[in-house]
């Protein structure tokens, strides 16, 4: 069996840079200022909810959108006035976009042709490319002979066979069901790593952004919120938008009662809970509201006598099974309703509702978030 | 059949009382065309083919074929080219812009075609294309554009913007995407509007009577000649022919557009 070879050795790709992009629409602003960096062979996804900037910032990359203001370096070459046939850039279509007159291997050998390749260097590279998603057998058949899955597969060979210094993906997998796009999910980071090339998707799918990206830009309202590794941007959202959009958290809200070195308290009622503040992590002042975020699966059910940096009490609201755990509604007096997700396996408990409970959690599981800038 | 409701008794009723009226004229031509007369009747004693080889025999029948099978042709080539060009233009303009053009190109559909007649001949006769072949074929060339704009226009709508910009976005210059993406995609649709501009051109008469004399003469200007001068049965037969052609003209339409949609 031949492995394939490291990324190292792979031919590299190429880094992107956009400044201060913006794009107005009208009284509208549908991208507002929105710089960031992807590094040569990087995998940057663009994540937000619909309306939120990402598809029109990949359409300005691909030059399809003309820029209100702001640049977009490639390699630190200007590109921004470049039309979009003088970019060079592989692109795979929301719904593919493959020519429907047209065979696989002819959709695969469009942008050769359009290179003036001559026909048996042609053929040769298509058959590279075909080979690379697994579709060599279906080079004679029409796109729509082939499945959804397939017919993705095509649309990335064909953005891919011309060597193209960047592949940008505009929600490549939506119109798969679930399990496909878990299928093709994998295909996708394993071809990234194969080749080694620079890649940009937009997607709403968060699972799907924290499983594919090297790094993920997080957009709201056409602004870049914040951006960083998946597991940055799951461990330390920056604002309730982010700890909110990006997995589910319990937001708790209360006024800083205590300060001290590396860790502090707030209050909310009666409930003290505790906040660890790491080293150079900004503080909150005494006194201020402060607002946390806390992820379900960090909540743990206390056992009698068993104590936490934070506790309280409550009382289960509703429940549901969804075979690797339980989800629990806890309905509590100061923290309001708190989401628990209790691993199923030897649970300590088996829920009702009404059945009273104690939950507690370190003080390192919670994290300080700003309000978003824009909510009412 | 669908599953929805069956027309009722006065609906079934006008519906046939329709395609009677648009079929009747046609079944009385037939057997004229077969009459054994030798003037425009009815058979009398036995059917006749005689009229039908009359048509082949006379040098005059055949010279009028061939002419408007000419004119047909050319002027099919200039709408088609026109029209298509215009469409696609249209479709790639802003939609005001557009709109304004269209409606312009429908003109000849909506203006009576006597009123274009003698704006046809007043112009034509300061240009010196009276009785000429061209001046025929730019005519039925001109009002043969609507046709063309309305059924590619329809290809276009149906057309996904998206590959024009998959075909941009892998470096394809506008003549390439043109080429090897939006034409071959609207096709059926040029080929719809090229059989319709061909039928128009085939079987019109009001331009020809006043554009023409003795140079050009047309298939239907022959017919009507025909009956203002003598009740020849032969001009029934021609009819006859005419239907059937426009009929596998339409058919062969009909079949392309199932082809579309296969």
């Amino acid at each position: 069996m031949t492995l394939p070879p490291p990324s190292a050795s792979a031919p590299a790709g190429h880094a992107l840079a956009l400044t201060g992009l913006t794009r107005r629409y009208g009284a509208f602003t549908a991208v507002q200022d929105v710089s960031l960096s992807v590094a040569s062979g990087q995998f940057l996804t663009l994540l937000g909810p619909s309306g939120s900037g990402k598809t029109t910032i990949l359409m300005m990359v691909a030059g399809f959108t003309e820029p209100s203001a702001g640049s977009i370096l490639l390699d630190g070459r200007d590109i921004t006035a470049l039309p979009p046939e003088r970019r060079d850039f592989g692109m795979v279509f929301q719904g593919y976009a493959l020519f429907p007159h047209m065979t696989v291997a002819e959709n695969v050998s469009f942008p050769l042709r359009v290179r003036g390749l001559a026909r048996a260097a042609r053929d040769a590279k298509v058959r590279a490319a075909l080979d690379l998603v697994q579709l060599d057998r279906f080079a004679d058949r029409k796109p729509a002979q082939l499945s959804g899955g397939q017919q993705q597969r095509v649309a990335l060979a064909r953005a891919l066979v011309f060597d193209p210094a960047l592949l940008l993906l505009d929600e490549p997998l939506s119109a798969l069901d679930k399990k496909l796009r878990g299928e093709l999910q994998e295909e996708l980071k394993a071809l990234h790593r194969r080749i080694g090339r620079t890649f940009i998707n937009v997607t709403h799918d968060q699972e799907e952004a924290l499983r594919l990206s090297d790094r993920v830009a997080i957009l709201d309202h056409g602004r870049l919120v914040q951006q960083g590794s998946p597991l940055e941007l799951y461990e330390r959202p920056a604002t309730r938008f982010v700890a909110d959009f990006l997995g589910r958290s319990n937001f708790l809200a209360g006024t800083v009662r205590e300060v001290r070195p590396g860790a502090m308290a707030l209050l909310a009622g009666a409930t003290r809970v505790v906040q660890a503040v790491p080293e150079g992590a900004p503080r909150l002042a005494l006194g201020t509201p402060g607002l946390l975020a806390l992820r379900p699966e960090k909540i743990t059910l206390l056992a009698p006598g068993e104590a936490a940096d934070t506790e309280v009490a409550g009382e289960i609201a509703a429940w549901s099974y969804h075979g690797t755990g339980f989800s629990l509604a806890v309905q509590t007096t100061d923290l309001g309703i708190l989401h628990v997700a209790l691993p199923a396996w030897r649970a300590a408990i088996s829920p009702t509702e009404g059945m009273p409970v104690r939950l507690g959690w370190p003080a390192d599981a919670s994290v300080p978030v700003a309000e978003d800038s824009h909510a009412a | 059949m669908t599953g929805g409701y069956g027309a009722g008794r006065f609906s079934r009723g006008i519906a046939w009382a329709t395609v009677l009226y648009l079929v009747l004229p046609i079944t009385i031509v037939l057997p004229v065309s077969l009459t054994d007369q030798r003037f425009l009747s009815l058979p009398q004693e036995a059917l006749s083919l005689r009229h039908y080889a009359n048509i082949f025999a006379s040098p005059a029948w055949l010279a009028a074929i061939g002419q408007s099978f000419g004119l047909a042709v050319v002027s099919t080539l200039l709408a088609v080219a026109a029209g298509t060009l215009c469409a696609i233009g249209c479709w790639r303009l802003s939609r005001r812009a557009s709109d304004l053009v269209r409606v312009l190109m429908l003109l000849p559909l909506i203006i009576p075609s006597i009123v274009y007649a003698v704006g046809l001949y007043r112009w034509f006769g300061k240009l010196d294309l009276l009785d000429r072949f061209l001046g025929v074929a730019l005519a039925h060339a001109v009002t043969g554009i609507p046709y063309v704009v309305i059924t590619v226009s329809a290809a276009l709508a149906a057309f996904d913007p998206r590959l024009e910009q998959a075909a941009r976005g892998m470096g394809a210059s506008l003549g390439q995407t043109l080429r090897w993406v939006i034409l071959p995609r609207i096709a059926p649709g040029i080929a719809s509007g090229a059989i319709f501009a061909f039928i128009h051109s085939w079987d019109e008469l009001v331009m020809v009577l006043f554009i023409t004399s003795r140079q050009v003469f047309t298939l239907p200007r022959k017919m009507w000649d025909g009956i203002n001068e003598n009740l020849d049965p032969t001009m029934a037969a021609v009819a006859m022919l005419l239907v059937v052609f426009t009929l596998g003209l339409l058919w062969l339409d009909g079949a392309l557009r199932r082809k579309r949609a296969a």
